[in-house]
């Protein structure tokens, strides 16, 4: 049974270094005390609980190369904008023993049980790292739906565990509380690999009642038709694409862009401009959710 | 249809206006060290930012019926650290939150027992600023027990103890409370005692602990005896809480004192001392409070506050009902 689906020890390594170049030597200094005792589940726990009094809770800064070597080891892992606190939590989750499965998964599941919010934060973040990684996926749902900004946050954004095992019907709940809760949806990892036919129905319904009810839709939640875009859902696109609100049009013309469907296909050539601002790289999913966030 | 005029969301928005004792303390910031939220509705949560409050400490308590299993403590620590301090969070309000056995809930033994086990794995979170609130109920021998193992506790992990004293037998209660808190090696510096009264003060004082006073209606003080109290014995080591919870109470108690202090011509000094400097004195001798943390929490971002994930829906207005300075 795999423990790890990565080289761990490389892992811990590339972790350590990026502490080494973010923490104080005081707070080094307690680490590797605390790393001597880390065999006891107790002082394991009493240590995952108490890193921020020791360690401060700066944002990390990662080199471009730090960041490349995190991304080969698991593809998609990604500490940028991190506090200090919080990657090395994960971290500790690296130095707990896994050969025994059931101990492991025992003291793991006890953390969660206890966490507070930041301690929450951080066990989501580390998801991609655990070890038996195919045994999370109930936990990843339980954090999908807290109510709790920073925890859903930590699963749903810049997180590659979810994308790589939640079934079907999880990943679309992932993404449609995504769009409840106001999330950036550019930065869900996986985003465009995972969109999917029913996703795409489900949005469109979606549409239907926040028009209905004279609200608004979120012009990114339109890029997760690109490529879905049928006779069912080009009325819907088409009534985007008449927008008098810039944004959403641009969204309309990127679905189109990406879209192998004629009419969508004629209806964007009907606007050069539009078509050229995609073409040159000017317009794309990026500076739409750009103008979002400035709104 | 029940055949009224139809209905728009706007008709069913609260009515809101600005009660007049908001001016007199209009700028002051607020610290209630004594509040159980859990039992309030997020419009109080609204209510006590528009009144200044900045920050504020939930200890934990009894929640009016016993607790059956370890597993409902558990999840009640887990929301005084993760939803409450969210929720608090959504109107700028940082939320700090003490742990403890409450000495009702003492009486159970073997539940107690469980409760001491996973305590340790509480204590040391983030912004647990305290062991409390903790001491005696019916000053039973379980009570005793459990009170005096959280003492331990609290030694161990250098935090200040919140003591709830009891309603009957008071004034015994609160000297044994006291006696006991020596005994075990914990300095009067680290240990505020709460819910005081005009019999109880003097000797906490001389004593040189800290003397919290709980301002609500009918059952503890109101807060024009409050006042007489600031005027005879000052502001030092006084501090004046809510203690709102799932009784007939007001969340708004400190700043209401607060107004009627002004009123009664106390310096802005002492009642700046009283409803806040103290409070956070006291609790910040756990190491877990930084009062450059209210301004960063204060900033709050308008998106995230009217989010889906919030506690608010679009629009919806706060809603301020209670106008009344004056609580008895
Ligand atoms: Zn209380």
């Amino acid at each position: 049974m795999a423990q790890y689906v990565y080289d761990r020890q490389k892992m811990s390594e590339a972790l350590t270094a990026i502490i080494a170049g973010n923490s104080s030597e005081a707070a080094r200094d307690w680490l590797q005390q605390r790393l001597e005792k880390a065999a006891s589940i107790p002082q394991f726990n009493q240590t995952f609980t108490a890193i921020p009094r020791f360690t401060g809770k700066n944002i990390v800064t990662v080199s471009p190369e730090q960041a490349a070597v995190l991304h080969q080891l698991v593809p998609g892992f990604f500490v940028h904008g991190w506090t200090l606190d919080r990657l090395i939590r994960v971290w500790w989750l690296l130095q707990l023993d896994a050969t025994d499965k059931a101990a492991y998964l025992d003291t793991v599941e006890k953390l969660f049980l206890s966490a507070e919010m930041n301690e929450l934060a951080a066990l989501y973040s580390a998801l991609p790292l655990l070890a038996y990684p195919e045994t999370w996926i109930f936990r990843t749902a339980e954090g999908v739906r807290s109510n709790i900004g920073v925890v859903q946050e930590a699963v749903m954004l810049q997180n590659p565990y979810p994308a790589r095992y939640l079934d079907e019907p999880a990943w679309n709940q992932l993404v449609m509380k995504a769009i409840f809760t106001d999330k950036p949806l550019h930065l869900i990892s996986g985003l465009d690999q995972r969109s999917n036919a029913a996703l795409a129905a489900i949005l469109t319904d979606f549409a239907h009642e926040r028009w209905a009810a004279g609200r608004k839709v979120s012009p990114m939640q339109w890029r997760l038709l690109t490529a879905f875009v049928t006779a069912d859902n080009m009325a819907d696109l088409t009534r985007v694409w008449h927008s008098a609100d810039q944004v959403e049009k641009a969204a309309a013309a990127l679905v189109f862009s990406g879209s192998d469907y004629a009419p969508a296909k004629t209806l964007l050539a009907s606007d050069p401009a539009l078509t050229a601002e995609i073409q040159s790289g000017a317009l794309s999913w990026d500076v739409v959710a750009a103008k979002l966030t400035q709104n | 249809m029940c055949g009224i005029h139809e209905l728009t969301e706007k008709d069913l928005q609260p009515l809101t206006y600005t009660p007049a004792y908001l001016d007199k303390i209009k700028g002051m910031r607020f610290f209630d060290p004594h509040v159980h939220m859990t039992s309030r509705t997020t419009d109080d949560y609204q209510a006590m930012a528009d009144a200044g409050v900045v920050a504020l400490i939930e200890p934990a308590f009894w929640l009016g019926q016993p607790r059956t299993g370890v597993d409902t403590f558990r999840d009640y620590f887990n929301s005084l650290l993760g939803w409450e301090r969210f929720r608090a969070s959504q109107f700028g309000i940082k939320h700090y939150c003490t742990i403890g056995l409450n000495s009702k809930e003492a009486n159970n033994e073997a539940l107690a027992e469980a409760v001491m086990e996973i305590m340790p794995q509480f204590i040391y979170k983030e912004g647990v600023v305290g062991v409390g609130e903790i001491g005696f109920d019916d000053q039973t021998p379980l009570e005793e027990k459990y009170y005096r193992a959280q003492l331990e506790l609290a030694k161990e992990a250098n935090l200040p103890v919140q003591i709830h004293t009891p309603h009957r037998d008071k004034k015994k209660g609160t000297q044994r409370s006291m006696d006991i808190a020596i005994e075990h090696g914990l300095p009067p510096h680290m240990v505020i005692v709460d819910h005081n009264n005009e019999e109880t003060v003097k000797e906490v004082l001389d004593r040189g602990f800290w003397a919290a006073f709980t301002i609500y209606p009918f059952t503890k003080m109101g807060n024009e005896r409050m006042v007489e109290v600031v005027k005879q014995y000052g502001s030092e080591r006084i501090m004046v809480n809510s203690a709102a919870d799932w009784g007939i109470s007001d969340p708004l108690a400190v700043p209401k004192t607060a107004a009627l202090m002004h009123e009664s011509g106390i310096d802005s000094n002492d009642i700046h001392l009283v409803t806040y400097v103290n409070a956070v004195k006291a609790f910040a001798q756990s190491g877990q409070i930084n009062e450059a943390d209210f301004d960063i929490a204060g900033n709050i971002d308008q998106s995230e506050k009217f989010n889906g994930s919030t506690v608010l829906r679009g629009g919806q207005q706060p809603r301020i009902n209670k106008n009344t300075t004056i609580i008895r």
